[in-house]
Order: C-alpha cells, then sequence, then structure tokens
C-alpha cells in the first residue's frame, strides 16, 4: 500500500559544491512547462489513495517563485491526506519569507525542512552557499509559522574542527528546533568539490564528531543513524523509506517503490519539460524485498521488529543470512522483539549491511 | 621452392629503440599490409603487448620483397627474456641490430649483439629514429664501431617513423644475409621455436624446416618426447593466416595436428617424420633456469583447477615458466612457480588476470638459496617458509649477478650509491664514449628484486640501461624474517633477508602493509620477527566511518549499488586469520624501500 508522495523540484539558484542530486539552475520558462508536466504525471499514476505523508524535495522547491509555489501547491493539493499527516516542503535559508511560509501555511504544509547544512559562513561559501542573510532570524521567522521544523546540517567539512562542530551544534540547540539531520561530508564524484580534490577528512576526526554530535543531542531520540528528534516529531516521511513502505515519487529523477515495482525517472529534463517520463521499472521480488527491509531498517536505531517481521514475510529473521552469526558476533543485539545494529558498530553499519545484498 | 631467395632475420634492439615500428614500415613497404590496415605496431599482437610497448612473445611473418622471401621474426626486448631472443634468433641466418639515435648503444643492444653471435647470425647494425631532433648518428655510429668493430659503410640510417633508410635496409638484407642451407632432399627436421594453444585447434607450433620438408597428412615424431601425430594443418602467417600444402627446407611457418597433450610440445624440440626419422635432432637450446621464484594461489579456492589448466597453457608459448604444486597455511592451494626475472612474473600474472581472468595472489618473490647444513648436506630453498630451523644451518649461499649499468657519466656517483646500499661489490667501469660508461658491480641477485629498477630509473632520470649475468653463489648473512598478522605468521609473507638489513626492511614492511591493509573492524597488530624476536611493530587501526549519507528522495537502488560495489571489493580481499588482506598486498609490498 502506498503510504507517501514525493515530489522533486530541480532548480536551484545557485549549485552547491557538494551537491550530486539532480538540478539544474532556475530558469523562469522551464519552472512553468516543468509544474504543467508534474502535474500531468501525477495525473497520470496517483491512484488516490489516501496518504500519510508529503514531501517536496529538490532541488531547492523554495526557490520557486510566490506564484510559482503557489500553483506547485495547488498541484499537490489533490494528495488525499490522512489524518495526522506530515507534509514537508524544504526550504533554502535565503528563501524564507512571511509571504512564502503563509502561502505553505494555506496549502496545509505542516513541516518545514531547512537546508542549513552549517552556522559558519567560511564552511558555508566552501560549501557554495553564499549566504547573505542572517540564519538564525529565518529560522525564528519560521518558527512564527511553524512548530515542525528540521535542520539539515552537514559535518565533516575539509579542515573542520570539533570545536567549529560544536559552535554549529550550540547555535542549532539554541534555536530548540525539534529535528535535525546530520550528515557527514561525502565527496562524491561528479562534484564541485571533487574535482576541485577535496578529501575526505580523517576518518578517526570523523568519527569523534559522530560522538560529540551525539553527545550533543541527548534531549533529542536519535531514531535514525543521521537524524535526531524531540519526541514526537521523527519524520514520517523518511520512516515510510526505513520501513521499505510503498511510496510514489513525482518529478525529473524521482523513484517511486508502488506494488513490488521500483521505478527510476529518466534524468533528462527536457524529456521531463516534454512529458515523456521514460519510467525505469524494476521488480522488487521477494527475495530482493527481504534485502532492503534489513539494509534499510537497520538504519533505524531502534532495528526491526522481529513480530512484525515475522507477519509480513511469514520467515523468522533470525534464520535468513548468515544474523545469527552477526548476533553471535554481537554485530547485531536483540533486545525486547526488536533487532539493532550494536551501538560500537552503528557509525560503520555498511560492514553489516553487506551481508544482505 | 628455391631456398636461395630465402631471408630468414629478426630484428634485435635495447627496449624502446623503435623495434616495432621498424617491423610495420617493412610490413608496409612489402606490401603484406596497406597503410590502412596497419594498426601500429603489428606484430604486437597480445593485447598486453600493445599497452605495455614491449614484445613479450614472438610473431614470425612471410614478406615478399624483389622476388625474395623474407621471414621476420619478432624478438622481446627485455633483460627478463634474453631467453626468448636467443629461440627466435635459432630460427634465423641473420639479425638486424637496431640502436637509437638519440639513446646509443644500451645494455641490452650488447647482451642481443652477443646472443647474435653465439648463433653465428650475420648482423646488420642499423641507427634507427634519425628523424628526432636530438638524433645524433655521428656519435652512436662511431659507438658501433668501437663497441662491435663495424665499419662505417656496413651502419645503415632509418626512421621508422617516416621510414626512410628501410628500403636501403631491405636491399641490404637480400644482400648480406645468407640463404638458409638445408638439404631439401634430406630427412625431415623442424626446429620448433614457439607454440600457442587454440581451443579450436589445439596446439599450434610454430617451426622453422633446417632439412627436409613437411606436407599435410605426413605422420611426424617430436624427438624428444617421442610422441606421434598427424599434420591436419600447415600454414604461414603475411600477416593473415595462409594454409599451405607443405613447407620445405628454410622456411618458416606454422603447423597445427591435433595436439591436446600441451606436454609433448617443448620448445627447442626437433620435429621429423615418423617413417623417416632423421638420426639426430637438431641442437636445440637449453632452457634458461628460473631465477625468481613465487607462489601463485587463486584468491578463490574453487579456482585452483582453473589456474593449472592456465599455467599449462601458458607455458606453451613461455617454456621458461616453471610451476608445480605447493601449500600455503595463510592461502591454500596453488603453485610454486619459477621466473627469469621480475617482469616475466609480473607479466605471467597480468596474463593469468587478463586472458584467464583468474584473480590470484603472488607471495613474496625469492631467489634459490644454498643451505648448507651443521650434517653436512646442502637443501635448494626457493620458499622463504621451507627454510629450516636456524639451529641447524650451518651457512647460506646466495645467488650474485654481475652487473652492465650503462649511464652517462654523470649519474657514475649516484649509480655507485644505489649498488653499495644493495650490499654490491665494485668490478670495474668501461667509458663507451667521453660521456657514457658501463658499470660493473656484483651484487646478490635477491637485492634487484624489490625496488633496484625503479630505484635506478629515479637516480638516473631514467637514463640507466641494466642488464646482468648469473655469476654463481656467495655466503652471506642471511635470517627468515616472518610476518605476523593480528598475531598470526603469514608464511606467504616470509622472507629472507641480509641480517644487517633485517630491521630496516622489518620496519619499512610493516608500516607498509598498515598502508596497504585496509581498517577492520578491530585493531591490528603487525609484526616483523626473526624466530622469536620481534623487531618492529605497527597497528592496523579499527575502523571508524563505514555508513551510508542520506537516501533521498528514496533513491535507494544507488544507495544498494554501494553496497554491492563495496561487497565486490570484498571478494578481492583474502582473509588470513580474521583478517581480510587485499590481493595486491603481497606484491605492493615489494616496492617498500630497502
Amino acid at each position: 500500500m502506498v503510504k507517501s508522495a514525493y515530489i522533486h523540484i530541480p532548480f536551484c539558484k545557485h549549485i552547491c559544491s557538494y551537491c550530486d542530486f539532480c538540478k539544474f539552475i532556475y530558469n523562469k520558462d522551464w519552472v512553468l512547462k516543468y509544474l504543467d508536466s508534474l502535474k500531468n504525471e501525477i495525473d497520470l499514476d496517483y491512484k488516490n489513495e489516501e496518504l500519510e505523508t508529503t514531501y517536496i524535495g529538490g532541488g531547492t522547491p523554495s526557490s520557486l517563485s510566490c506564484d510559482e509555489l503557489e500553483k506547485l501547491l495547488e498541484i499537490c493539493s489533490i494528495f488525499k491526506l490522512k489524518p495526522g499527516y506530515e507534509y514537508t516542503i524544504e526550504f533554502n535559508i535565503e528563501d524564507i519569507t512571511s509571504q512564502k511560509l503563509e502561502l505553505c501555511k494555506k496549502y496545509n504544509v505542516n513541516r518545514i525542512s531547512i537546508g542549513v547544512q552549517s552556522f559558519n559562513k567560511s564552511y558555508l561559501s566552501l560549501l557554495e552557499r553564499n549566504v547573505k542573510v542572517n540564519i538564525e532570524e529565518k529560522i525564528l521567522l519560521t518558527k512564527k509559522y511553524f512548530d515542525n521544523i528540521n535542520i539539515d546540517l552537514i559535518y565533516a567539512l575539509p579542515n573542520q574542527s570539533l570545536s567549529d562542530l560544536k559552535e554549529d551544534l550550540d547555535k542549532y540547540l539554541k534555536l530548540d528546533i525539534p529535528h535535525i539531520s546530520c550528515y557527514s561530508l561525502i565527496i562524491e564524484e561528479h562534484t564541485k568539490l571533487n574535482n576541485m580534490h577535496f578529501k575526505p577528512i580523517d576518518e578517526d576526526l570523523d568519527y569523534d564528531m559522530y560522538q560529540l554530535i551525539n553527545n550533543k543531542l541527548t534531549g533529542y531520540n536519535h531514531y535514525e543513524i543521521s537524524n535526531y528528534a524531540k519526541p514526537g516529531y521523527e519524520s514520517k516521511h523518511n520512516l515510510t523509506y526505513w520501513n521499505n513502505e510503498e511510496y510514489y515519487g513525482f518529478g525529473c529523477g524521482a523513484s517511486s517503490y508502488i506494488e513490488n515495482y521500483r521505478y527510476n525517472n529518466s534524468k533528462n529534463i527536457i524529456n521531463y519539460l516534454n512529458k515523456i517520463y521514460n519510467k525505469e521499472s524494476e521488480k522488487i521480488d521477494l527475495d530482493e524485498k527481504i534485502r532492503l527491509e534489513l539494509i534499510l531498517g537497520f538504519r533505524k536505531i531502534k532495528g526491526i521488529n522481529i513480530s512484525d517481521f515475522k507477519k509480513k514475510y511469514n520467515k523468522d529473521i533470525l534464520e535468513l543470512f548468515n544474523i545469527k552469526d552477526l548476533v553471535k558476533e554481537e554485530k547485531l543485539i536483540i533486545n525486547d522483539d526488536y533487532i539493532f545494529i550494536n551501538e560500537k558498530y552503528l557509525y560503520i553499519s555498511n560492514e553489516i549491511l553487506i551481508n544482505f545484498v | 621452392m628455391n631456398q636461395e631467395k630465402i631471408r630468414n632475420f629478426a630484428i634485435i634492439a635495447h627496449i624502446d629503440h623503435g623495434k616495432s615500428t621498424i617491423a610495420d614500415r617493412i610490413l608496409e613497404l612489402t606490401g603484406a599490409v596497406s597503410k590502412r590496415e596497419l594498426k601500429s605496431q603489428m606484430l604486437d599482437s597480445m593485447e598486453l603487448e600493445q599497452e605495455r610497448g614491449i614484445t613479450i612473445k614472438m610473431n614470425a611473418v612471410k614478406l615478399e620483397y624483389k622476388g625474395y622471401t623474407f621471414n621476420l621474426i619478432d624478438t622481446p626486448g627485455h633483460v627478463d627474456f634474453s631467453y626468448e631472443v636467443s629461440r627466435s634468433l635459432a630460427a634465423c641466418e641473420g639479425a638486424i641490430l637496431l640502436v637509437d639515435a638519440t639513446q646509443g648503444i644500451e645494455a641490452q643492444t650488447i647482451a642481443n649483439y652477443y646472443l647474435a653471435l653465439e648463433n653465428d647470425l650475420e648482423v646488420i647494425p642499423v641507427v634507427n629514429k634519425i628523424d628526432l631532433p636530438n638524433a645524433d648518428k655521428e656519435k652512436v655510429s662511431s659507438e658501433l664501431i668501437d663497441t662491435f668493430g663495424f665499419t662505417e659503410e656496413e651502419i645503415i640510417y632509418t626512421s621508422g617513423k617516416t621510414g626512410e633508410g628501410v628500403d636501403i635496409l631491405l636491399d641490404r638484407i637480400i644482400e648480406k644475409i645468407p640463404s638458409p642451407s638445408g638439404e631439401e632432399n634430406s630427412k625431415l627436421k623442424a626446429l620448433i621455436f614457439d607454440s600457442a594453444f587454440d581451443s579450436y585447434r589445439g596446439v599450434v607450433v610454430q617451426i622453422r624446416i633446417v632439412d627436409g620438408k613437411i606436407k599435410v597428412g605426413d605422420k611426424i615424431r617430436f624427438m624428444s618426447t617421442n610422441s606421434v601425430y598427424d599434420v591436419v594443418e600447415i600454414g604461414y602467417s603475411n600477416p593473415k593466416i595462409t594454409k599451405v600444402n607443405e613447407l620445405t627446407s628454410g622456411q618458416v611457418g606454422y603447423l597445427c595436428a591435433s595436439i591436446k597433450n600441451i606436454s609433448d610440445i617443448k620448445i627447442g624440440d626437433t620435429i621429423t617424420l615418423d617413417n623417416d626419422p632423421a638420426t639426430e635432432a637438431l641442437k636445440g637450446y637449453v632452457p634458461m633456469k628460473s631465477m625468481v621464484f613465487s607462489g601463485i594461489y587463486p584468491l578463490e579456492t574453487n579456482e585452483y583447477n582453473d589456474l593449472r589448466d592456465a599455467l599449462e597453457k601458458l607455458k606453451l608459448n613461455d617454456a621458461s615458466l616453471m610451476f608445480s604444486p605447493e601449500t600455503s597455511k595463510a592461502l591454500g592451494f596453488g603453485f610454486r612457480c619459477g621466473f627469469l626475472g621480475l617482469l616475466h612474473m609480473d607479466i605471467i600474472k597480468e596474463r593469468i588476470e587478463r586472458e584467464f581472468n583468474i584473480n590470484i595472489i603472488l607471495t613474496s618473490p625469492s631467489v634459490i638459496y644454498n643451505v648448507y647444513l651443521t650434517n653436512r648436506t646442502m637443501v635448494e630453498v626457493d620458499n622463504p617458509s621451507n627454510m629450516p630451523e636456524k639451529e641447524v644451518i650451518d651457512h647460506i649461499e646466495e645467488p650474485y649477478i654481475k652487473t652492465s649499468i650503462f649511464v652517462p657519466t654523470e649519474y657514475i656517483g649516484p649509480i655507485m650509491e644505489l649498488c653499495e646500499n644493495k650490499r654490491g661489490t665494485f668490478v670495474n667501469m668501461e667509458y663507451i664514449n667521453k660521456t657514457r660508461v658501463n658499470i660493473h658491480y656484483e651484487l646478490p641477485l635477491s637485492e634487484i628484486m624489490y625496488d633496484f629498477f625503479d630505484k635506478l630509473k629515479s637516480v638516473t632520470k631514467g637514463y640507466a640501461s641494466f642488464d646482468y649475468d648469473l655469476i654463481g653463489y656467495r655466503t652471506s648473512n642471511l635470517v627468515k624474517m616472518d610476518i605476523l598478522l593480528n598475531g598470526e605468521p603469514v608464511d606467504a609473507l616470509s622472507m629472507i633477508v641480509h641480517k644487517d638489513f633485517a630491521y630496516n626492511i622489518g620496519k619499512n614492511l610493516v608500516s607498509k602493509l598498515r598502508e596497504i591493509i585496509p581498517r577492520q573492524l578491530f585493531e591490528v597488530p603487525v609484526q616483523a620477527s626473526i624466530g622469536n624476536k620481534v623487531i618492529a611493530r605497527e597497528n592496523i587501526k579499527a575502523m571508524r566511518k563505514d555508513v551510508l549519507a542520506k537516501c533521498y528522495g528514496g533513491d535507494i537502488s544507488r544507495k544498494k549499488k554501494l553496497l554491492e560495489k563495496q561487497k565486490e571489493g570484498k571478494k578481492k580481499m583474502k582473509t588470513i586469520g580474521q583478517v581480510d588482506v587485499p590481493g595486491d598486498a603481497f606484491l605492493e609490498i615489494l616496492s617498500i624501500n630497502k
């Protein structure tokens, strides 16, 4: 059963040096055509299910002008939402204005995710996010309209020290925002950072930073490797992914997971503007589905519920792969009907997850 | 076939002196291939040869020129392959000695020249690459005159690039190289100078008919193995494969006889007719002794049989490759292999991986040590892990070589320093001309196995050329050094070292291992020890970070691909004890600074 919808807006005013997602420089002519095609795609595929979450991400959805943003929200209002729904839109700090926030409010958006990345101007300029506004003021403005807010933070930046990170975290904590995603910088191929030959920071420092984050965010529920929330503010949309549940993906380069098929939309923007979607499909058979359940499920700190797994697949999770051995080696822990990665190995979880691919 | 009109010759040269390019021009000028068809360096057929720019396997090609038949037999140029050069030369009456006009005589120019003399060949000296702006024809020709006693008139000047002088060279071949002297009416004697395995035709044997003739349908006998076969196909390459019904004395070509049993074929063996055999075989040549030994193990243990198969097939056209089964505690079942030198080892490794698609591990290479025991017996040890206990050893001898290092005079100092650091003893120095010398040192063979070539290159900015001869065994103060991973000795990493150098080698080796073995889930000590005494130690730190970034917009397939790639990478590792060691580690440690 489809639980969520993701809508991709691939336009940005400026391309960040670390970004390897599907994105294009904002272009007014394209945006209108894009929204038109997006509406068409949704009309074609959406089967009127009641959804639990909607998420508008990018790119930078907030780079759209007020008129365009309203058009987008209008299109997305076609989604039927269950009571208790979560409806998120991503904002760039510079784009935050009362007008846009009010617009979101009007269309029932109830969660704002802000790509802050860092409070430190010199790291922001390294990431090519040249923020000319006061970050704190913009976040406080957002708080006037919304209480469910996420902030994205990137750490392990080139030359970043533990005390730099501590400063960022202190600034975050002072703002009293209920959700934070902390991602260690990965220098991906085909990014400006990679082209400029930046190298990842020392592995030990990276680990120490992760520990610092965990220690600073004690008032938060560390519910996924990189995500922390005040109780009740865990992202329902992300949980759809990690619980291996089904979702729609609309927009250029988006992926969907519907009735045991994965569909990947083409990243060709010209085709998309011309309403040619070229969805690549891949059947997810039972074996593959179980693998995904484990790879995604073990991202959650709480892990996978053993009884629920049994119910879903009619299989005992402990009998799969080498899970028994991993439990014996204390890489996986069983507690209270849940199986999860030993905290000690959480930050090297790939070493465990590769057993399931 | 009129034997008077046949010329069989090879091109011999120091590496990179332009041999393959000259061969291409000859092919073009004789019309064997049109310019359009000519892939650069036509004779280097193996993918690997073209990539490395060196010729490791010979090829014979038949050409027509001015009513004459030329059989051009290509030869390798590297120091490791002088044995193969002599195989090619045995099928020839003449040789073209090619020297680069910008470089002059180098170490293998001399080595190859003497091989040609040993085979009684007529040698035509050629100064090549005269199109280059820094070519110095006068200087190089005077080197040829002073070193080998050629006369000025004998020397030909060519450019493989522009083709200049190649026509003169072809005329000189007709004029100077003698025609073959065999008797077509005598009993068949054909020399096998190469062979290869073809999955459709079985073993393909390259032959030179010395006496008599051979026809399709003949029953032939291999004189050293006495095995008998029916000839099903005869032909030559021009350079397209062309089938014929017979080959007669003086001619060069190939034959197929549905030979599936690879061990029946020995390079250098003589083929005769089964019902009318020659009484005496041709002289053949003594296979060269392996100088470097290493264990070859499949990364996946179930590929052991495939590996044996690959080694057998490689041996077919590389008689110098030796192998026998062995086992290692760390690596399981594999083969002890003998090589002519390090490049030979490297090429075999790559051929196994590329042509046979088997991932392999090579253990630390070793020479053969003569180990004299206190009970007055001697054992030969080519695998450090088989070294007898210290208590029963009286003394150990190791092989020594004498070097020829050709180098501009300004590098004499660095060369001497390098050789002294490698336990070398200076012998003497010959001046080739005012600016270049040939330096002779005596060195333990084991000392050139590691980074000697790289060092030689770097201290002389690439200006040195190198060749060596084995001169015998000498007593040395040697010890066995073990490497321990996570407290467990790894037999495949044991090596024999000089006692005075052991500490430094051990220190460098463990630090190199720390670099190339990736972090593991737990901290892993790496130690070097002699007997029970640990002489160096480092720790491979525990892995701290290995985690997927944001699962963005549900793009889970990409994350899965990353995990798959990571898992694939693990497969290239060998688990020793509980430690994952990359297959390359065993070879990479060779680059340590001794």
